[in-house]
C-alpha cells in the first residue's frame, strides 16, 4: 500500500517537472497559440462568410473545438522528441536505473504531455470568445472539456512515445509527426462535418480519436449538453491503447 | 561459493554485449570490486566501459554472462539493484530548464525518498556540494563543474551502497576536476560507500583509485594498485652516462634485484627499476665500486600511461577526437541549445 502509494508520487513528478518547465518559460505556449488563434480569426471568419457548411451553424462557434486540438494534438504528438533528446542525453539512462518502474516513463511522461498540450484549452478558448464563438460558460462544462481534452492528449502523447521508440533519431520523428498531423487533423470533424465528406475520409474519421475528442468538446461546449459518454469510452479505448503499445515498445528506446 | 566469503559489491563473470548492429562491445569479461573500494576501470573510448556500465546499473541485458551487485543479479534482481546503486551517466542527466533544487526535487520523489526527509536531504548534499547559493537558478546557467557536482549529488541523494560513475569529470578543467573529487571523497569518508568508476583520465585513476582494472576492447587486461600496475610493466626508467665503456658496469647493475637492463652503448646504459627512489643508493655504489664517475644521470617515474601502454599495447589517448565531441556536446547541452 504505502510503496503503490510512492510509486504513485513519481508519476506525479514527472507531470510536476512539466509544470515547473512550463512556469519558467510560460512563452512558448503562447507562441504556440498564434497559429490557432489565426485559424479561427481568418479561415473561421472567411469560411462563415461563404457559408461553405450551413449544416454547422455559426461557423466560429463550429470550429473552436475543432482548432483547440490542432493545437493540444500538435504540442502533444511532438512531445516524444523529448524521449529522443534524453535517450541522447543521460536522463533516460539514469530514469533506468532508478527504482521507478519502466512503464512510469511512459505514463508519467503521458500524463506530462497531456498537460502541457492542454494549456491550449485556455488560450485559444479566450481568443474564440474574443472573435465572436459563443461557448458555454458553465463552469461544470468548461472544466470536464478540460479533463476531456487531457485525457485525449494523454493518448496523442503516448502515441508519440512509441513513434520515438521506434524512430530514435530527431529528423525521422519530426517528418513522420508532420506526416501523421495533417490526415489526422483533415480526416476529422475539427472543420467540417462528418457527412460532407467522401466515404473513404469519412471511415478514416470515424476511427480518429480526434473527431470524438471533438465531439466531446462541442457536445460540452457549444451544444451545452453532457452526453459525451460515447465519446468518452472511445477516447479512453484511445489511451489505453496507445499506452500499451508505448510501454511494449519503449526497450527498443533503450538500446 | 565456499563460507566464509565476504559478498562483493560487484562481481562480473565471462560477461559479452553484441548489440543488435553486431558489434561486440564486451567479449567475456570479468571484474571484482571489494565492498568499501574505490575501482576504476580505465581505457580508451569504445573499450566497453560504458556498456559495462549500463548492464551494471540495469539498463541493457547481457548477451552472456552474469554480473552481481552486493550478490544481487543484475538481470533477476533488477529492481533491489536498483536501490542500491546511485549512478551518474557520461551525459547530460539534468533538466537544464529547472533550477537545481527542483532538479533535485524531481529525482528525490522519482527515487522514492519519503516526503518528511526529502527537504533535509536536498538541504544536507547540497551543502556537502557547496551548490547551495546556486539552487535556486535554472541549472542551464551553471558552469560545468557545478553541473558534475549537481549529477552526483541527485546519485548520493538517495545514500547509495555503491556508485557507478561514468567518466565523473569528463570536460572539466583541472580545477573543477579536483573539487568534483573531493566531494566524491567526502561522501565516501562518510558514508563508506563503494566507488566504481569509468575513466579514461590515466591521473585520476592513478590518484583516486585503490585499484585500477584496464580495459581494452570489451575485456580487463590487467588489475592491480596503481603502483603494483606500474611495476608490472617495467617500473621507473633510469638513465646513466659514466666516464668509461658502460658494458663494464653492465652485470653489476644487473646483479641488483629489480633493475632490468634495457640498452647499453658506448658510455651510456639505461635500465628499468622497480622503484627508482629506493634502489638509487644501491645502484650509485655499485658503479662507484666498480671506480667510475658518473657523468650523467636521468630519472623518469612510471606513469600509469606508461604502464598502459606496457599492459595493453593500445595508446589510451587514441580517440581523443571524440572525447573532444563530447564536451562541445556536453557544453552545447548545458546552454540549453
Amino acid at each position: 500500500m504505502a510503496s503503490g502509494l510512492k510509486s504513485l508520487e513519481s508519476i506525479v513528478a514527472m507531470a510536476e517537472l512539466e509544470i515547473r518547465r512550463i512556469s519558467h518559460d510560460p512563452i512558448e505556449l503562447i507562441t504556440r497559440a498564434i497559429q490557432p488563434i489565426f485559424w479561427i480569426a481568418i479561415f473561421g471568419s472567411v469560411m462563415a462568410k461563404v457559408r461553405a457548411f450551413p449544416s454547422t451553424g455559426d461557423y466560429i462557434t463550429f470550429i473552436s473545438p475543432g482548432v483547440i486540438l490542432q493545437s493540444s494534438t500538435f504540442i502533444s504528438l511532438s512531445y516524444g522528441i523529448m524521449l529522443v533528446f534524453e535517450r541522447e542525453s543521460g536522463v533516460l539512462k539514469r530514469l533506468l536505473s532508478s527504482p521507478m518502474p519502466r512503464s512510469f516513463i511512459v505514463i508519467g511522461r503521458s500524463l506530462a504531455g497531456g498537460l502541457r498540450a492542454s494549456t491550449q484549452y485556455i488560450i485559444v478558448l479566450l481568443a474564440a470568445v474574443a472573435v465572436g464563438a459563443k461557448i458555454s460558460s458553465d463552469p461544470i462544462k468548461l472544466i470536464l472539456g478540460y479533463l476531456i481534452l487531457v485525457i485525449a492528449c494523454i493518448g496523442f502523447t503516448a502515441l508519440s512515445i512509441l513513434i520515438a521508440s521506434g524512430l530514435k533519431t530527431r529528423e525521422r520523428f519530426m517528418g513522420i509527426i508532420g506526416a501523421i498531423t495533417m490526415p489526422l487533423f483533415f480526416a476529422s470533424n475539427a472543420l467540417y462535418p462528418i457527412e460532407v465528406m467522401p466515404r473513404a475520409i469519412q471511415l478514416i474519421a470515424e476511427v480518429n480519436p480526434l473527431t470524438y475528442t471533438v465531439n466531446a468538446l462541442r457536445t460540452l461546449l457549444v451544444e451545452g449538453s453532457y452526453m459525451i459518454g460515447y465519446d468518452f469510452i472511445a477516447i479512453l479505448i484511445f489511451d489505453l491503447l496507445s499506452i500499451a503499445v508505448a510501454l511494449k515498445l519503449l526497450h527498443r528506446i533503450v538500446e | 561459493m565456499f563460507g566464509g566469503s565476504i559478498t562483493k559489491a560487484i562481481e562480473v563473470r565471462g560477461l559479452t554485449k553484441v548489440y543488435s548492429g553486431g558489434v561486440k562491445a564486451l567479449r567475456g569479461l570479468s571484474i571484482d570490486v571489494e565492498e568499501g573500494s574505490i575501482h576504476a576501470v580505465l581505457g580508451p573510448n569504445g573499450a566497453g566501459k560504458t556498456t559495462l556500465i549500463r548492464i551494471l546499473t540495469t539498463q541493457l541485458s547481457p548477451t552472456s554472462g552474469s554480473a552481481k551487485i552486493f550478490g544481487l543479479d543484475v538481470m533477476k534482481n533488477a529492481a533491489e539493484v536498483r536501490k542500491l546503486i546511485g549512478y551518474v551517466p557520461q551525459e547530460v542527466s539534468l533538466w537544464t530548464d529547472l533550477t537545481g533544487y527542483e532538479n533535485l526535487m524531481i529525482y528525490a520523489k522519482i527515487y522514492g525518498i519519503e516526503r518528511d526527509r526529502r527537504k533535509s536531504v536536498i538541504e544536507e548534499i547540497l551543502e556537502l556540494m557547496e551548490l547551495r547559493e546556486a539552487s535556486s537558478r535554472l541549472v542551464k546557467t551553471y558552469s560545468g563543474g557545478m553541473f558534475r557536482r549537481l549529477e552526483i549529488a541527485c546519485a548520493l541523494m538517495v545514500r547509495p551502497k555503491l556508485m557507478i560513475l561514468d567518466e565523473p569529470t569528463i570536460g572539466l578543467d583541472p580545477s573543477a576536476r579536483r573539487i568534483v573529487w573531493e566531494k566524491i571523497l567526502e561522501y565516501k569518508k562518510e558514508y563508506n560507500t563503494t566507488v566504481f568508476f569509468a575513466t579514461h583520465y590515466m591521473d585520476e585513476a592513478e590518484k583516486y583509485a585503490n585499484l585500477v582494472s584496464m580495459v581494452v576492447s570489451g575485456n580487463v587486461v590487467e588489475t592491480g594498485t596503481p603502483e603494483e600496475l606500474k611495476k608490472k610493466a617495467g617500473g621507473d626508467k633510469v638513465f646513466i652516462k659514466i666516464d668509461g665503456n658502460a658494458s663494464i658496469i653492465e652485470s653489476a647493475l644487473s646483479n641488483i634485484d629489480g633493475v632490468r637492463i634495457l640498452r647499453v652503448r658506448g658510455d651510456e646504459v639505461e635500465f628499468n627499476v622497480s622503484s627508482a627512489l629506493a634502489l638509487l643508493p644501491q645502484i650509485l655504489s655499485s658503479i662507484q665500486a666498480e671506480g667510475y664517475k658518473i657523468k650523467e644521470i636521468r630519472l623518469r617515474e612510471a606513469t600509469l600511461d606508461d604502464a598502459f601502454i606496457a599492459l595493453t599495447g593500445k595508446m589510451i589517448a587514441e580517440e581523443e577526437g571524440n572525447i573532444r565531441e563530447l564536451v562541445s556536446e556536453r557544453k552545447m547541452i548545458r546552454r540549453g541549445a
